[in-house]
């Protein structure tokens, strides 16, 4: 019985004679999207939450869309990425005052999905690091208590809150993402590991893993060619998109010149006896690249590389 | 789906255009690609000059530094064989300065048998056995065949059947749709004069049904010559008689023909195919069809998505 099984987050897009759509845009693309994933190995699917609208009209029911994920070789949905644009205003994590609306809100979402066996919700524990420096110990306070409060409010759901950190992320150094998890609830918030995001802010992600390993409920495996050398992090009005470093951070794992030590990251896991799903995720992959491929290319590399190591 | 046909997959989708698909690195990923979707052989196109890469045995040799390097790359990337090589003895060798040889003439017999000696040899060292070959030219440049030709073409095959079996590789004849053999009759006199110890019969289920034919109805006419699976749907069947028209490779396969096909074939399982694949394999299960089954998806516009979906096909409804 194998200790891993493999999900798949979903950026992904076709390639279709009226130009690159998602998934979503019929019913033809989304039988294609799940054969695809299902034909390298796949048994789980991430997607962002907000999805469930356009799933809802195509198949009656999110319950309907994962019965159909089943009948395609689909297990189950694993995780959801919470999809919120932060906010201080209405909704930003160092915003104290902005905590109700997130808490409530994303009750809410979760009602939504609440009858399919849901295992994380990941969220970007703060906003964007040009929108919430200077990055001081308050407002990461302010942040671990906002996540504090929603993962008590997830657990109700039988869902974990997770925090994912992205390079651009005011929560983004070592020092800082280990203050976030001493100040948070372990019952409530976890860490979700990923691989490319860390690297690229400079942050070894198997160290960080080998100290949060208790506090780690799940990973997006990607890699990257990149470190932030610019301050892309910092780059207004966008830093995964639009920083002048490079247009591309993210690539498949396997990857030539990939910065991911991903058998290290693996003999970590082993040693520490992780076991459930870890999430394939390669977001931007079009750019330069195709997703159909990354897939399959990530899916050998986790089949003949990574299972030599650990499975 | 008997314990011994397994699946491979014909790379040739890669090649669109002579100068594509030619740096090493495009190759490997191709072939992780290909391991992925779980197939573990594949089918290779003979080729010619230094832009085919994987053409002959030779230029893998000299891109790979020999057979053997290139076959330890494929079984670390998880690919156990090259189940089959495809070969056209109409197409010109530049390395043997051949302009193109035709086995509708005796005189170039030896030749043809001559010249598949190293895919041959190639094939028997990488777990192969299959030699699918063209059997006869495109019907709009032969014309009608009388069965003094057939029996021509079939002595052909003979002989180049003999020069492979030493080596465990069979000769397999594979009717494309443009091939005079796409044809029941002259199919059936191929069939019946050649050997069926040294030439067996490459069912591609597509290129049957563009030509007309239908592919399960001629495994059920020929189950014991079938010794070699090419799998792959299509929309259209020729019936304007396109394939018989002059220039049919450029005028129907590349223009479109007068109907403005984008694409004559697909993936298995693409709707509204034509090919009835449960049907043939009922028919390939009830006799423990032992031998390789080659997904294929030229035309296509992204490789990788082809491989993907007929993976998925192959596993999740042909239970392969």
């Amino acid at each position: 019985m194998s200790a891993l099984r493999w999900s798949y987050m979903d950026h992904w897009r076709a390639d279709t004679p009226r130009g690159p759509m998602t998934q979503y845009g019929s019913r033809r693309l989304m039988d294609d999207f799940v054969k695809q994933v299902s034909a390298v190995g796949f048994q789980g699917l991430d997607m962002f939450d907000f999805q469930i609208y356009g799933l809802t009209q195509m198949f009656g029911s999110i319950e309907k869309y994962q019965e159909y994920l089943q009948d395609h070789g689909i297990t189950k949905i694993v995780n959801l990425f919470r999809g919120i644009m932060y906010d201080p205003r209405v909704t930003d994590p160092h915003v104290r005052a902005t905590h109700d609306e997130i808490v409530e809100s994303t009750r809410r979402m979760l009602g939504m999905w609440e009858n399919l066996q849901i295992e994380n919700l990941i969220v970007m524990p703060a906003s964007l690091y040009p929108d919430t420096a200077p990055v001081i110990d308050d407002k990461i306070k302010a942040a671990a208590e906002c996540w504090n409060r929603v993962g008590e409010m997830s657990a109700g759901f039988g869902v974990r809150t997770t925090g994912h950190h992205e390079f651009f992320c005011a929560i983004r150094t070592e020092r800082d993402i280990l203050k976030f998890y001493e100040w948070t609830d372990p019952r409530y918030v976890s860490f979700f590991c990923d691989t490319a995001q860390h690297c690229i802010a400079g942050v070894d992600p198997v160290a960080l893993y080998q100290q949060l390993h208790g506090r780690c409920s799940g990973f997006h495996f990607k890699d990257t060619r990149e470190v932030d050398t610019t301050q892309a992090f910092a780059h207004r009005p966008d830093a995964e998109l639009m920083a002048p470093q490079t247009a591309r951070w993210f690539y498949e794992m396997g990857t030539e010149a990939g910065l991911v030590d991903f058998p290290r990251l693996m003999r970590a896991l082993a040693e520490h006896e992780f076991t459930g799903w870890i999430t394939v995720e390669h977001d931007k992959a079009n750019i330069g690249g195709d997703y159909a491929e990354s897939t399959a290319l990530a899916m050998w590399y986790a089949k003949h590389v990574l299972a030599e190591v650990y499975s | 789906m008997t314990g011994t046909a397994r699946l491979g997959y014909a790379i040739n989708q890669w090649k669109p255009n002579f100068d594509d698909f030619t740096r090493r690195e495009q190759h490997v990923r191709a072939l992780k690609v290909i391991a992925a979707c779980g197939f573990t052989g594949i089918e290779l196109r003979a080729g010619t000059g230094r832009w085919d890469p994987l053409g002959r045995p030779a230029s893998i040799a000299a891109n790979y530094g020999s057979a053997a390097a290139f076959i330890q790359l494929l079984r670390q990337i998880g690919i156990e064989a090259v189940c089959s090589w495809y070969f056209d003895p109409g197409e010109p060798i530049g390395e043997e300065l051949s302009p193109g040889r035709s086995v509708l003439d005796a005189a170039d017999h030896k030749a043809i048998a001559e010249s598949v000696k190293p895919f041959t040899e190639f094939l028997a060292l990488s777990g192969g056995s299959r030699l699918v070959v063209r059997p006869l030219p495109s019907a709009w440049q032969t014309g009608e065949l009388g069965a003094g030709a057939l029996a021509t073409a079939a002595d052909g095959w003979n002989q180049v059947g003999a020069a492979t079996a030493g080596l465990g590789v069979r000769v397999s004849l594979h009717a494309d749709c443009l091939s005079a053999a796409a044809d029941a009759s002259a199919l059936d006199a191929l069939l019946e004069d050649t050997d069926p110890a040294l030439v067996g019969l490459t069912l591609d289920t597509a290129e049957l049904t563009l030509a007309g034919l239908d592919p399960v109805a001629v495994y059920r006419r020929h189950r014991d010559r079938v010794d070699h699976v090419h799998l792959k749907d299509t929309h259209h069947v020729d019936e304007a008689g396109e394939r018989l028209r002059p220039h049919a490779e450029a005028a129907m396969l590349q223009a479109g023909g007068a109907r403005g096909i984008d694409r004559w074939f697909c993936e298995c399982g693409t709707p509204g195919g034509l090919v009835d694949f449960p049907a043939l394999l009922h028919e390939l299960r009830a006799d423990h069809y032992p031998g390789w089954l080659v997904f294929e998806s030229e035309q296509t516009p992204n490789p990788a998505r082809s491989v993907m979906l007929n993976g998925w096909y192959a596993r999740q409804v042909l239970r392969l």
